[in-house]
This record gives structure tokens, sequence and C-alpha cells, in this order.
């Protein structure tokens, strides 16, 4: 797999995308969403669609994709290599989030959370799709947040598409399954040929799963962790573990959406401070 | 590693960022000295402020600070905690000498300068003296005697009046040429304005300076000034006090419609329960479209089977 475009740049979010097969253009096809890294505290998160004809299915099972988690590495990385060799068929397209773009949506002033993120990672693949000009017919999605919520939200975004969100879908549908696998192979080859915006020196790149609960992970995190900057972009700031490192680690922040104790009283201060004489309407224009 | 969380106290910064003339800073070494901050008693508010005397004390500048709440700076590999910005700008001396001319000049008498301007609290005012403009310019609030080679002067509440409805002017027409608005409505600079805004009238411009000129005299001073220059009082409400904040300790309050809660002899108001910052942040996420963690714990509904 090629990451050369998202490794340029892997501040940002980078979409990736096999050629369309001319067979998708024609026949009725049906899709496969999954995603891959939703948990970790490190690296990307990668969604992931694979499409083929309706007719293919029986092909694609043929290949014996399963759910990328009952997989090795190994296994993953030959089944992708099967997937890319069936190309005529087979089309693929994955959106890699960055950590940094993850951070920044969620802690932007207006908050986007990881469930609307996620749906419009998927939204902006299934588009893509039929964008390229993929006949889509059904599509196949393995839930984030309530299942029947989601289908709606889904459905009405594409109407003329039957939609079907299923708990762990990625085991029930091969073309989920066959999404999943390629998700999971960027997500590691993204994360494995990361390449650290930080000058950092030699990085130790033994950071455990990069799940928050893992104590390698913890102490990957304490020990790169700057007082004053926080962690490398490697990190995804809006996680709680990340956060309880940072309050407890680093240098205390204050921003202006900072919801303090105490911060009206601080204001009223300021403002009777200014003296008997109020200050001239210029001189406080210019500073706010 | 361990002195991450010592936190130096909020002390004063050995460094300013300061925006500056390079003809204040860049002066060639000679005998008259480098330019020296120092404190002044501020002619506005009767309390110590900043100003810069220029090699020699030729000249006098202001210094002010921009400050605004959430703002530090990066300074090369440093960061400093505090986002100030000094401005240091050109200011008249005899808006400084004028209080002291001002004070004496109750007592009706000539008297020479050097005299008047005195200040235990802050001795450095007698350097204003030196400035060039100063000795020059006393003409305008004073009237002038000359006995001899000695001067006297006397504070003149006219004159000075006169000399301020000029500064005035000349104050409205720096804000014609830099298109400040100044009109009624104004709030604030920073929106942007769609229109164009309708064209302020004189009166506008005249009380606008007004209120930038009496950021450099007393209150007293500039209620004279107002007169002077034919402005009307603004019938405008008095500004209301700032609301106090009824303090939680404080017993029950009067209520305005249920009285029976405050029957119970133990009641006080619960102070609002804090939160951590990791449940600042959390309650801050958007959580729709997730389950609440209950939904983990409540006993699985039965799936019908198809």
């Amino acid at each position: 797999m090629d990451l050369s475009q998202f490794e340029e740049d892997n501040t940002v979010s980078c979409r990736l995308s096999s050629p369309i097969p001319d067979i998708c253009k024609t026949e009725d096809c049906c899709l496969g969403i999954d995603e891959a890294g939703r948990g970790p505290v490190l690296g990307p998160m990668v969604y992931g669609i694979c499409f083929c004809p309706v007719s293919k299915k029986e092909d694609l099972k043929g290949l014996k994709v399963a759910d990328s988690k009952t997989l090795t590495e190994e296994q993953r990385e030959s089944l992708f290599k099967k997937l890319d060799e069936a190309k005529s068929f087979v089309g693929w397209t994955l959106q890699v989030l960055s950590p940094n773009t993850i951070s920044t949506s969620m802690l932007q002033r207006t908050k986007y959370n990881l469930n609307a993120l996620s749906h419009d990672a998927a939204i902006g693949l299934v588009q893509y799709a039929l964008d390229s000009g993929v006949q889509l017919k059904e599509v196949f999605v393995d839930t984030v947040g309530p299942a029947e919520k989601y289908q709606d939200k889904l459905s009405q975004r594409f109407p003329g598409v039957e939609v079907t969100v299923r708990p762990k879908a990625d085991s029930l549908f091969p073309i989920v399954s066959a999404a999943s696998i390629c998700a999971k192979v960027a997500r590691d080859h993204a994360v494995k040929g990361w390449k650290f915006l930080e000058d950092l020196g030699e990085v130790d790149s033994d950071y455990g799963s990069g799940y928050p609960g893992d104590p390698k992970t913890k102490s990957w995190l304490l020990k790169y962790l700057d007082p004053v900057f926080g962690f490398p972009q490697f990190v995804r700031f809006s996680w709680s573990t990340a956060q309880t490192l940072l309050d407890s680690n680093a240098l205390p922040v204050h921003w202006d959406d900072d919801e303090e104790d105490g911060e009206e009283e601080h204001q009223l201060q300021n403002i009777s401070s200014y003296g008997a004489q109020a200050e001239h309407q210029l001189f406080i224009n210019d500073t706010h | 590693m361990s002195t991450k969380k010592k936190r130096s106290p909020h002390t004063e910064n050995s460094r300013w960022v300061v925006i500056a003339a390079d003809s204040i800073v860049d002066v060639p070494k000679t005998d008259h000295g480098e330019p020296t901050f120092v404190r002044l008693r501020n002619p506005a508010t009767g309390n110590a402020s900043l100003y810069l005397f220029g090699s020699g004390d030729t000249d006098l500048y202001e210094v002010k600070a921009f400050t605004e709440d959430y703002h530090s700076w990066f300074i090369g590999q440093t960061v400093q905690r505090d986002g100030r910005l000094l401005y240091i700008t050109p200011m008249d001396p005899l808006y400084l000498l004028l209080p002291y001319l001002q004070k004496s000049g109750a007592e009706g008498k000539f008297q020479p300068v050097e005299q008047v301007v005195k200040d235990e609290e802050f001795p450095g005012c007698t350097r204003l003296l030196s400035c060039t403009r100063s000795l020059k310019s006393l003409h305008h609030v004073a009237e002038e005697k000359e006995v001899g080679s000695l001067k006297f002067h006397r504070f003149s509440q006219e004159k000075t009046l006169d000399w301020l409805k000029k500064k005035v002017e000349r104050t409205v027409g720096a804000l014609r040429r830099s298109s400040i608005s100044v009109g009624g409505g104004v709030k604030s600079s920073t929106y942007i304005r769609v229109k164009q805004e309708e064209q302020a009238s004189d009166e506008d411009h005249l009380r606008y300076a007004h209120g930038l000129i009496s950021e450099y005299i007393s209150e007293d001073l500039s209620k004279d000034l107002l007169k002077h220059l034919h402005l009307p009082e603004l019938s405008s409400p008095k500004q209301e006090p700032p609301a106090k904040k009824r303090k939680l300790s404080d017993g029950p309050v009067e209520a305005k419609d249920d009285y029976t809660k405050f029957n119970s002899s133990d009641f006080s108001r619960k102070p609002p329960k804090k939160m951590s910052a990791a449940q600042k942040s959390l309650a801050k996420v958007d959580k729709s479209g997730m389950k609440s963690m209950a939904a983990f714990f409540s006993p699985k509904v039965k799936q019908e089977k198809k």
C-alpha cells in the first residue's frame, strides 16, 4: 500500500484510492464500510470502503476475507495483496484521519465529536464512490453509535441505496471484512512509518498497543510529554488519557473558552480597577 | 524533569515586548545618558504610571500596555507568560506638569516652576523640566512674569482651557484622518461594519476627542473642558454600579414565589459541584449518538428472532 501521500503531510486528513474497476461503473455494486484505530490514543484513525459488483460477492468469499481482528498482521497483509490483485472487480478507498485532525476537531471551539467525525468520514467515502461512477445499490456498515439512527442518517443521505447498519458487520458481510482489512493495513503502515514532525531525535517506538489502558502506552506518553507543548502530534490530545497526563504533568494553559470557576469575578475586578474615571472607549476597543 | 511542576510565582517579568520608534532606542552614546524608564504621577488618575525619558531628558514618552486575558508570547526558544505589548509613544510633558501648576495656582502667586514641580513620591518629576518642550510651552497654561533673568509663572484656567481646546481640535483632525469610528452607537471597532458608517457629526468627533484628552487631565478639568467646548452634558443614564453577586454563604434570600423551601431551618444553598478538568472537558463533548454508560449495564432487551 502506498501511503506516501499521507506521509508527506501527516497533520491532515488524506484520501487514498485504488483505481475504480470498470465493471463497477456498469453493474450494480455493494459497498462495505469499516474503520480501524478508533480507540487508540496514538496514531491516525482510518476509514475504509471496499466495493464490488453484487454479482461478484461469491468471488469475494473465495478470497476468504474475514474480520481483520481475527487475523494476524501477516494474514492481513496477504489478504490485502489478494484484494489488490482482484482489481478487475474490487475497488477500495481510504480516508486517513490524522491524530492531529482528530485532536483539533474534538477540541475546537464548537466541539465535533468522534462519532460525528466518523459518520462524516463514512459519508464522504460513499459520496466519493458515487462521484467516481460506482453503481451503488447496497451499503453495509459496522455501526458507530446506535445502529438505527445511523442507518436512518445514511439512508436519508443516499436515497436509492439500500443501507444496512449492523453491529459486527465486519464478520457478517465479506465486503465489510474487505473494507476492514484495507483500513487496518493502512493504519498499521501509517503508524509504523510515522514521521515525527517534532525534533525528538531517535524516537522510542516501544509504545505498546497505543490503547489508553496499556501501561506501555502510558509510560511512552509520559516520556514524550513536554511541559509547554504537551505531546507530539502523533498523540490524540482529545483523549482523556492525554488530557489527564497534561493536567498533572504539563504547565497549565488557559484558553478563553475555559469555563473556569470565578472567571466572571475576575472580569468584574478588572473593570473596576480601571479607576474612578472610566477609561476612554478607544483604548478599551483597541484591547478587545 | 522534577522541576516541571514547580512554577515560579507570578513575578514581574524580566523581559518586556515593546514597540518603539528606532529614534527613541537607537541613540548614539553621548554624555547625555541613555533613555530611562521613570514612574511619574499620572495626571488623570494621580497614581503611578510608567514613562520614558529620551536620552538627555529632552523628550518624554508614555508607556501604554496592550493587555488581554489568555495571551502569551513565544520569544525565540522561550515562552513568556504575559502577552503584554508595550507601546512607547511621544507625550507632551505639559500634561504631567499641569497638576503641579494647577495646585500651586490655587495660591494665586507667581512662582518659579522649579519650586512648583516637586513631588516627594515621584522625585523624577523635576526631570520633566529638562524636556525641550516644557519651558517653551508653559505659557500655554500659565501667565509669565520676568524679573531680571528669573521667570515666574502662575497657572491660568482660561489659558489652559484654550490650550486643551486646541488639543481637542487637533485630535479631531487626527481622528478624521485615521477614520476612527466615533458615532454614538459604536461599541467596538473590532466588529466588522457592513455599511460604511453614516457620517458622524462634528459633535460626535468633538465628544470623542474630548474623551481621549480626558485620559490625560483630571476629572474636574475634563468637566470644565466640556463646558468650554460648549458640549452639553450627555443625559445618558448614569453608569449603574456592577450588580453585586450574592454570596453563596449568605443566609436565605427572600424568595420570590416559593416560600416553603425556606421553612426548614437548615436550608442553605449548595455550592455548585466542582468538576475536575477531565470532567469539564468531557462535559463539553457533543454526546449525540453515543450510548449512555447506563445502557451497558441495563438488562438486555431480548431481540426478536426473525
